[in-house]
């Protein structure tokens, strides 16, 4: 084949200059879409709570090595000869939070957060279900039931099915990514977005407004009967707001500098919608890539590389979101956290108890809050730190005092979540 | 505090939010059968299953090696990097970059183009059972692929299952290359009994993972041996083990591994989880319990033929039942699009371009359980506009089959439609390319109205009209609801 022949990728989207893209400048929608029927802020104010960034950190990140337990001594690095964070003072060390935990010298940029007390830790925590099978471990946690495998709804989902205001938005609840995280499923269907700047119908210039018009017919979205039809409604309502957001002008305030990867997207994102209000409540992004079974490393490799995605992610997030933050929480979770002892592979294998992070506003930030269990031999639940605050106990605290949502029986049924400090009651 | 019934059912989604509208039109059993033992169907395929009928048609396609295959050959020669062994593969100069790109490339041509289409259809299958990504495994995946999942897709389980655990790929994926006496690595323990074998409810317990990764100590890569598989007898465990009921005796050495890898394979879990699976895959999202329980049942009898189990399951009276159960996972649209149109591309970086889009690179999926195979977890949004955009793109070009200026690819649109007199008579037929049977009823209506707004499905067609609707009336079709199912 001829060089000459061959269109590269630059020259073919000129080439494609022909193509159209229905913008906001053109009033196309169809006479018979239904008009956006955002509710004004005031009203949305009285009665909503926070916006929620759900971040899942998937594979099972290692907590005792984020937040390292520095002052239990030899019972941490005894059993991590190779990966043990150091203490706080020595090359490489653990950042001090309160004498007892310090943070991965990795995450300094968060502990700027956590001393203006925007950021909370919670340790010893996680889901109670004893599997340490990462699927089923996810999909316990995203239903918010442990044990249980059948159920279809996500929390954040029944969270959005009960709250008592009902927003109209079709941005209500957005996944960053290719797929619907579970935790979002429910009746109020969710968006999945990966990519703001290219959600937008193209085609043949001369044919774009007929076939818009005819796929829309073609998916009856006047009386939606089933899931993939209202899929598509959410789609054209989706195009039609996203349009006006010119998302690749975009620049995010106070200096803020994502990573430039998919989660650093996808908090970009979030942050443009929250900024755009357009009715987001909720937002899920995912950071996959933790099951470091072999070199998971300190300073170098795979798990180093990964926490300076997160760290840089979340703080650009949050600085910015600094004039939001009053009305935003972030909470990461992760599946399970890894081995109290590392393996002969310099990694460590699936575990039990780990870290939760919650950022924002309205958080009790500048502390680990922690019914600390301890890594002594006997202290540890199969050779894994124990869990001694349930997952839904923090969830359950967001959802009431931040969402304003009491309906916490219906969010996480079967379970009376206990009282845990970690955020205060929105105002 | 406990969860009632009632309550619990309340927290469910109504199983009608779930379910897909009936497509509007009525399929033969074989065009059924060839929906979900092909990449879609092309119309000789169709007219050559019609005429030997649908069990002789079966029993060709589960004996891929009398089919002539020359047509994908004549493709595949230009990856010549699929037939290279481990260590040309690893002289590569940029190996990780050419070798990603010649697996999905191959991937693909081989789905558009082999006439043995249930064989590419269950060499998916096993390479999500079996996933292991390209990303940082794509030079071990060209010889994973090739001489363990494809050699032994139609063949017996327990063999596909060693091949599986002995091949760098895996040693590598699951780092039972890395595990030691002295401190084993459950990975590939836990993911043998969780994902490949009994099923994460197939009984096995937190002890059975820890003496199953005692027994694979010692198991590693090393590239002297012809199939870099290597047995070093220093780093194994020679204790006792006792899982799942035996005892593996002390002091042996490589026989434990694979004593562990008999008994997950001929374990009554593992005949019960793999026909759930091939169940779900091939007939539908929730597979009737008594066709699972029936596969189970032939393939203790047939000690994990492949075959014999997909010959009951494709036979039975559940599978003939569930027709266009399947939602189309992105790869199933674009390649039967691809089938369906002819598209050809001189720049194979527009397929991938797509293959993004749609979010089902081949080989792309990093954790160890596979694409998703239901419904569900592929109706967003997101995926639903890039299919209509795919849908667009790949037959804007169709107004000029000859050129591909501007879009990048050729179809041949025109010469699949015969020569319609009437706008009914190209709608029928455009339709029939798609679906394997003409649209009935309003939907039919609807098509013939884009084409002639007077709606009259006699009017007659015209070159210039052929010429203005063709390609966009194969693009709608594509993006409407009713191809999104199979």
């Amino acid at each position: 084949m001829s060089k000459s022949f061959d269109v590269n990728r630059r020259e073919f989207f000129q080439m494609s200059g022909m193509v159209g893209v229905i913008g906001a400048s053109q009033s196309l929608f169809p006479r018979w879409m239904p008009q956006l029927a955002f509710r004004s802020p005031e009203r949305m104010a009285a009665g909503r709570g926070d916006v929620l960034v759900n971040i899942f950190l998937r594979g099972g990140m290692d907590g005792l090595s984020v937040v390292a337990p520095f002052a239990e001594g030899a019972n941490y690095y005894d059993v991590r000869p190779t990966i043990a964070v150091p203490e706080p003072g020595r090359p490489n060390g653990a950042i001090d939070l309160d004498g007892r935990f310090g943070l991965h010298p990795t995450l300094a940029p968060l502990k700027e957060i956590y001393d203006q007390q925007h950021l909370a830790i919670v340790h010893a925590t996680g889901s109670i279900d004893p599997s340490r099978s990462h699927f089923d471990a996810m999909t316990f946690m995203e239903a918010g039931v442990p044990g249980n495998k059948t159920l279809n709804t996500g929390w954040i989902g029944r969270h959005l099915q009960a709250a008592a205001w009902q927003n109209d938005s079709p941005f209500r609840a957005v996944g960053m990514g290719a797929m619907i995280p579970a935790a979002l499923r429910g009746p109020i269907t969710p968006l999945s977005i990966r990519s703001i700047a290219d959600f937008h119908f193209r085609g043949r210039e001369d044919e774009l407004h007929r076939l818009q018009q005819a796929i829309s017919s073609l998916y009856t979205i006047q009386a939606p009967t089933n899931q993939l039809e209202r899929q598509a409604g959410l789609v054209f309502k989706t195009i039609a707001t996203l349009d006006q957001l010119q998302a690749t002008d975009y620049q995010p305030a106070n200096g803020a500098q994502y990573p430039d990867d998919e989660f650093g997207l996808g908090l970009k994102q979030v942050a443009q919608l929250i900024k755009a209000d357009v009715g987001l409540e909720v937002a899920c992004v995912d950071l996959g890539g933790w099951d470091t079974h072999e070199n998971q490393g300190t300073l170098a490799g795979e798990f180093n590389t990964l926490l300076t995605t997160l760290s840089n992610g979340l703080a650009a997030f949050y600085h910015d979101l600094r004039d939001y933050m009053a009305g935003v929480t972030v909470v990461t979770m992760s599946e399970f956290g890894r081995r109290a002892h590392e393996n002969g592979s310099q990694g460590t294998d699936h575990g039990h108890g780990n870290v939760m992070f919650l950022m924002g506003g309205g958080v009790n930030g500048g502390q680990v809050h922690a019914r600390w269990p301890g890594l002594a031999p006997e202290a540890l639940d199969d050779g894994d730190l124990a869990i001694t605050t349930d997952y839904r106990d923090v969830l359950a605290a967001v959802v009431s005092r931040r969402l304003r949502n009491p309906a916490l029986d219906q969010i996480f049924p079967g379970y009376r979540p206990g009282a845990v400090d970690v955020v205060k009651e929105r105002g | 505090m406990t969860l009632s019934r009632r309550n619990f059912l309340q927290l469910q989604l109504a199983p009608s939010t779930q379910s897909a509208a009936a497509p509007p039109l009525t399929i033969t059993p074989i065009v059924h059968l060839l929906n979900r033992i092909t990449w879609g169907p092309r119309p000789e395929e169709v007219a050559h299953a019609e005429a030997i009928g649908y069990e002789a048609v079966l029993e060709e396609q589960l004996a891929p090696e009398s089919l002539d295959d020359q047509a994908a050959d004549a493709e595949l020669a230009r990856l010549p990097i699929l037939f290279m062994d481990r260590a040309t593969v690893h002289a590569l100069p940029s190996p990780e970059y050419r070798t990603f790109k010649a697996l999905v490339e191959g991937m693909v041509v081989r789905a558009v183009y082999s006439r043995r289409q249930l064989l590419e259809r269950v060499v998916e299958f096993w390479a999500d059972h079996f996933n292991i990504p390209t990303e940082g495994y794509s030079q071990e995946l060209v010889s994973f692929q090739r001489d363990v999942i494809r050699r032994h897709a139609l063949g017996n389980f327990r063999d596909l299952l060693i091949a599986t655990a002995q091949h760098p790929a895996m040693l590598y994926y699951l780092d039972n290359a890395n595990n030691l006496a002295e401190a084993p690595n459950e990975n590939y323990a836990r993911e043998l009994l969780e994902l490949y074998t009994l099923g994460v409810d197939g009984g096995y317990t937190e002890d059975d993972v820890k003496a199953a990764a005692r027994a694979f100590t010692g198991w590693t890569v090393h590239n002297k041996t012809p199939t870099g598989f290597y047995f070093n007898a220093g780093n194994h465990d020679t204790g006792s083990k006792t899982l799942l009921g035996h005892t593996l005796p002390a002091e042996r050495g490589l026989e434990d591994g694979l004593q562990v890898l008999s008994i997950a394979a001929n374990h009554p879990a593992t005949a019960h989880f793999l026909s759930y699976k091939l169940a779900r895959r091939f007939v539908s999202d929730q597979p009737p319990a008594s066709l699972v329980d029936q596969l189970a049942t032939v393939w203790q009898a047939s000690r994990g033929d492949i075959k014999t189990v997909l010959r009951t399951l494709f036979l039975s009276a559940e599978f003939k039942n569930a027709t266009g159960q399947k939602f189309r996972r992105p790869l199933d649209f674009f390649i039967g699009a691809l089938r369906a149109t002819g598209t050809r591309t001189r720049h194979w970086w527009l397929f991938e371009e797509l293959l993004n889009n749609l979010g089902q690179m081949p080989y792309g999926w990093a954790p160890p359980n596979g694409y998703p195979d239901v419904a569900g977890a592929w109706m967003g949004t997101g995926g639903l506009l890039a299919r209509w955009m795919v849908a667009m793109r790949l037959t804007h070009g169709a107004v000029s089959d000859a050129s591909d200026w501007g879009w990048g690819f050729t179809t041949d649109l025109r010469q699949r439609i015969g020569d319609p007199q009437t706008v009914g008579e190209l709608v029928d037929a455009v339709a029939t390319q798609l679906f394997g049977a003409p649209l009935t009823g309003d939907p039919r209506q609807f098509f013939v109205t884009y084409v002639t707004e007077d709606g009259n499905a006699q009017a007659p067609m015209s070159l210039r009209l052929l010429g203005q609707k063709l390609g966009s009336l194969y693009g709608l079709m594509l993006a409407s609801p009713y191809y999104q199912w199979r």
